[in-house]
């Protein structure tokens, strides 16, 4: 791997973190609702870069952010996990496969489908094993997921106009803030 | 906002409307199909003789070793409304929303809302 990999991951990676714990400060309805502001950094990774640096940002930012806040190892560590790298390979192959078919928008919607689906599914594994619960939650979590998803794809792509308009200014030389 | 919504491809907009659609519809369809699950299970002598969700009010009279036996369901609650064995205990029981109604002389037990499970997997205790 090469230097400029590692402070790029390591800059988004920190970047992600801050969303993070950003999120963590906002008041929410509901407990363990989330807005995934983080997985704007995951996408914009993806698509400034590749999927490597994509998966690599996910991870870091998963494993510190629990190691932050103590829970390390525990069930949502597991569940944010299991979400997040379920969600970014997702992402990943639908963007590989379909290269120009989906705009930000959708991709951060195919995220937040398999983000549903992957922590549904370890919420069944993990703590109930009955289907009644998870088919009855389901739906809302997805529809949350939906309208999270979109909101935060409308910001990857103001992100991504506003990176490669100063890629244009700075001729290439700057794609990002610090890499 | 128009600049944004512009820019989204048109994959973007049917992929929305897909999950919108799934999941509103999903709340709804699960919604119809859960109540169901909640229900009221009636066994004479061992084995299951009548079963009805709790949310639909009516009134049935099964047969029983000991004569016919009254079940009323009413407001999302079961009781025995009329028994003609000797005690009548499971009168005395009264309106049971989740729990069991147990008539001995006639071998009539009443399940209500305990989610698919009956007595073969629901042991309290087992004596050697």
């Amino acid at each position: 791997m090469q230097l400029q990999d590692k402070r790029r991951i390591a800059v988004l990676s920190a970047y992600a973190l801050v969303l993070h714990g950003f999120e963590a400060v906002l008041p929410m309805p509901v407990p363990w609702l989330r807005l995934g502001l983080a997985n704007i950094i995951t996408l914009v990774a993806l698509l400034l870069y590749d999927f490597k640096t994509a998966m690599a940002v996910t991870l870091i930012r998963v494993t510190l952010a629990s190691m932050f806040t103590g829970t390390f190892l525990g069930p949502s560590f597991i569940m944010s996990l299991g979400g997040g790298i379920t969600s970014t390979a997702a992402v990943g192959v639908v963007h590989a496969v379909f290269r120009n078919l989906f705009g930000p928008v959708g991709l951060s919607l195919v995220g937040a489908l398999f983000h549903t689906l992957a922590q549904l599914f370890l919420a069944w594994l993990l703590f109930v094993q009955r289907a009644a619960p998870i088919l009855i939650i389901g739906p809302f979590i997805l529809l949350i997921g939906t309208v999270t998803g979109v909101v935060n794809g409308m910001i990857t792509g103001l992100l991504m106009r506003k990176l490669s308009a100063e890629e244009t200014d700075n001729s290439g030389s700057n794609r990002l803030p610090g890499t | 906002m128009k600049k944004l919504i512009k820019k989204t491809t048109l994959a973007d907009r049917l992929l929305l409307l897909i999950l919108l659609a799934v999941s509103v519809s999903g709340i709804f369809v699960v919604r119809q199909a859960m109540p169901a699950s909640a229900d009221v299970v009636v066994e004479i002598d061992g084995r299951p003789a009548f079963s009805a969700p709790l949310s639909e009010d009516r009134l049935i009279t099964l047969q029983s070793s000991c004569g016919p036996i009254e079940v009323e369901i009413r407001g999302s609650r079961v009781r025995i409304k009329d028994a003609h064995c000797p005690n009548k205990l499971c009168m005395k029981e009264g309106w049971v929303s989740k729990g069991v109604i147990v008539c001995l002389p006639g071998k009539v037990v009443v399940f209500a809302d305990t989610r698919g499970k009956t007595r073969k997997n629901n042991l309290d205790a087992v004596t050697g």
